[in-house]
């Protein structure tokens, strides 16, 4: 359902993604890790259309992104895109301006045009199930970093996306706020939502995912099965860096 | 900034003013016609700023005029050079009281007021009023054509601000008119010419003198209501009122008054009478009222102009963010043939001065466009623009405090960026920009004093107004004026903090 095919990026002189290919499929959850700059954020921020890229293409079902140039024809293309692709920051970005409840319903809201009232129904159940039903009226400041990004989850939900894209969830979060958001996302997983998670949690990639694709250098150095990754790593690069990760 | 600094300063000035005159005016108290003689000059002020026939700038850019020329004799007369000194007109009785000149002569008619506060010589002139309207204005015919059928929109007339033509037009026709004051005469005139007014009244001299550069105007009836320009001296120097007194008669007797005014054209029947009037000079003078016997009546006029001035802000201001806000949308987001022409207009509106702004909209716009914009919404305008472009440097500042994370999330939502914009990102800008915008708002607030230029009776119009016409209140108006503007900027301070505290916790 997501397809992405030999992207190139640059930044000025930096090549970031240096041919990126990958595919994801319906209810497949897609997990990428790798070193810090192996250009995992950026990959996510290209599909959905945050950053321009100079070559390749991002297809989402029908949708398409080709190279920056012709962007601004795309205007309508993108916007599509997004409806159908969530994104969650690793800085949550909540509208600080608006309280938890609105937050949730702005997507729906101020994009598809549906009615408050059936949205407020939708919000409520929507976060029952990341756990923050009694904090509707709250402002984003009033809540802790792990119930921010819950919030951020739910936000996205709202707009019933085909998939979403998960920034490195929990790399702002202490451990124990971190493991509120891990079991969400996992329920979420577990019901069959399509995303791609960045993330340098080992032990949530491993454990969420159905595919691992690992990045190094601007370009997917090895995919597989979780298992095949963790327990057989074919690349040099793989091991390394799971080594690495080990020893920390 | 520093048109705004100039403009407040101005206001400051006038208001504090009154407190240094009063004190001088009882210090000055030694023989003025002594110090004349020893320091062998003759100071009188007056104002060359579109003065003429009186004192204006000649063909060879030489100061000149029949009152240039009649204190030149008077100091030969006195036997000393005549030293002239330009000063606003208005403030002319001021620095005369605190000793800057020694005598004020310049088109100041004689009244009641001033002779209570200064001596007056005996009159060198006698003017009357002349009406004027346009020539191909057939509905004017007579000074009672001023009176229009209840139903019909009344006539605009404008006069000089603080002259005797206001007190006239005022106690004749009070509401029968539309009475509108201004600064400066010739623009005036220039405004019926163009149709924004219907007439205006002058002093016969000025309509001689003006009026040919108005083909377009012609004098309507007869002058009338006469009355008598003076020379005025501190209210002690009696030695030096006597001593001019003579000059004045010599120069009526052996002609030479006649002399000068045939060379500027104003001589006429009316001056036969200088001599007679000059017999009983000055009038009795009823023993001054009370200081407090007309102050509710005076209240209630600094109240009347207090109310435009908050008409002006509170429309102004409002008008002012939304364009600046605009403005700032449009230089940040914007592509690029509208982002330089908007950084454009912003240094231009920001290098300008806001008079000048007021200016091209009221007195040059109607002469490009043939559109009159009323004064009062002119004022509006003028200020709404000049602030705007503030207003848009705030609201820049604001939108790029916004962490672009903000966006980033409303886009993967799937909104446009208009909506990002409106729904995320000037919300929180908006919010974060209150203090700076407040407080352009409290000096917008000050700044409408410059709407007066325009005819704009505001607060400080008001009180310059009253305190030419009743100088001897200038300190009491000047403090209820102050207290009238510090009872409406008060508030606006505490509604800051305010607002300020309220949006604090939810400012990013």
């Amino acid at each position: 359902m997501i397809e992405v095919r030999r992207l190139v990026k640059n930044h000025g002189l930096l090549r970031v993604l240096d041919g990126v290919s990958l595919s994801v499929r319906r209810g497949e959850v897609a997990a990428v890790i790798g070193p810090s700059g192996g250009g995992k954020s950026t990959l996510l921020r290209c599909i959905n259309g945050l950053e321009n890229f100079q070559e390749g293409e991002v297809q989402v079902d029908e949708v398409r992104l080709s190279p920056s140039g012709a962007r601004r024809e795309m205007g309508e293309s993108l916007r599509a895109l997004r409806r159908r692709v969530g994104m969650v920051f690793q800085q949550f970005h909540l509208f600080p301006h608006m309280s938890v409840l609105e937050n949730v319903i702005s997507g729906p809201l101020y994009v598809l045009r549906r009615s408050r009232d059936e949205l407020e129904v939708e919000a409520q159940q929507l976060l029952t199930r990341v756990g923050l039903a009694d904090k509707l009226a709250a402002r984003p400041e009033q809540l802790s970093g792990g119930q921010q990004q819950r919030v951020a989850i739910a936000r996205a939900l709202a707009m019933k996306p085909e998939a979403i894209l998960f920034d490195e969830p929990t790399s702002a979060l202490d451990p124990r706020m971190a493991a509120e958001v891990i079991s969400v996302i996992t329920d979420l997983a577990k019901s069959g939502q399509t995303m791609i998670v960045v993330t340098h949690a080992m032990g949530f990639a491993r454990s969420v995912s159905h595919t691992i694709h690992v990045m190094h250098g601007g370009r997917v150095a090895e995919s597989g099965t979780a298992q095949q990754i963790f327990e057989e790593p074919r690349e040099e690069v793989t091991r390394s860096f799971l080594a690495q990760t080990r020893a920390n | 900034m520093s048109t705004k600094g100039r403009v407040m300063r101005k206001r400051l000035c006038i208001v504090v003013h009154p407190l240094f005159v009063l004190l001088l005016a009882s210090i000055s108290l030694a023989d003025t016609l002594e110090e004349v003689s020893q320091r062998g000059t003759l100071r009188w002020g007056g104002d060359a700023s579109g003065g003429g026939p009186y004192i204006f700038q000649g063909a060879d850019n030489q100061l000149t005029g029949f009152e240039y020329e009649l204190a030149q004799y008077l100091a030969a007369e006195l036997g000393v050079r005549s030293e002239y000194v330009n000063w606003e007109w208005e403030m002319l009785p001021q620095i005369l009281d605190r000793g800057s000149i020694d005598v004020v002569l310049n088109g100041y008619e004689w009244s009641e007021e001033r002779e209570q506060l200064w001596s007056s010589t005996i009159p060198y002139y006698i003017y009357k009023l002349q009406l004027m309207a346009r020539i191909d204005d057939d509905s004017i015919r007579t000074w009672e054509d001023l009176r229009t059928e209840q139903g019909q929109p009344r006539k605009r007339v404008g006069v000089l601000q603080g002259s005797a033509a206001e007190r006239y037009v005022e106690s004749r026709f009070g509401e029968a008119v539309e009475l509108k004051k201004y600064p400066e005469v010739t623009s005036v005139m220039g405004l019926v010419e163009q149709g924004q007014l219907d007439a205006t009244v002058q002093d016969v001299p000025i309509a001689i003198h003006y009026g040919r550069e108005f083909p377009g105007l012609r004098g309507v009836g007869q002058p009338e209501a006469p009355g008598y320009y003076v020379a005025f001296v501190r209210a002690h120097d009696e030695p030096l009122r006597l001593r001019l007194n003579e000059a004045i008669s010599n120069g009526l007797a052996d002609g030479t008054l006649r002399r000068i005014y045939e060379k500027y054209g104003v001589w006429n029947n009316d001056q036969e009478r200088l001599a007679e009037v000059a017999q009983n000079w000055p009038p009795v003078v009823a023993a001054a009222p009370s200081r407090w016997a007309n102050l509710p009546h005076y209240t209630r006029l600094l109240l009347l102009a207090a109310w435009t001035t908050v008409k002006l802000s509170f429309l102004s201001m409002p008008l002012a963010m939304s364009l600046g806000l605009m403005v700032a949308i449009g230089r940040l987001y914007g592509p690029f043939w509208v982002r330089w022409p908007l950084e454009a207009y912003v240094e231009l509106i920001r290098g300008t001065p806001l008079l000048l702004q007021l200016f091209v909209i009221y007195y040059v716009l109607p002469q490009l466009t043939g559109v009159s914009i009323p004064e009062f919404w002119a004022g509006v305008l003028g200020l709404a623009i000049n602030y705007s472009a503030y207003e848009a440097e705030n609201y820049r500042a604001g939108l790029l405090a916004i962490p672009r994370g903000q966006m980033e999330a409303a886009l993967s939502l799937g909104m446009s960026t208009t909506t990002a914009l409106r729904r995320v990102v000037v919300p929180q800008a908006v919010r974060i920009v209150i203090p700076p915008v407040t407080n352009d708002f409290i000096a917008l607030f000050k700044d409408t004093s410059v709407c007066s230029m325009i005819a704009v009776t505001e607060l400080t119009g008001m009180y310059r107004f009253l305190f030419q016409s009743h100088p001897r209140l200038m300190l009491e108006f000047g403090l209820l004026t102050a207290l009238l503007y510090l009872a409406m900027s008060y508030p606006l301070s505490l509604m800051a903090r305010r607002m300020e505290t309220r949006f604090k916790r939810i400012a990013v």
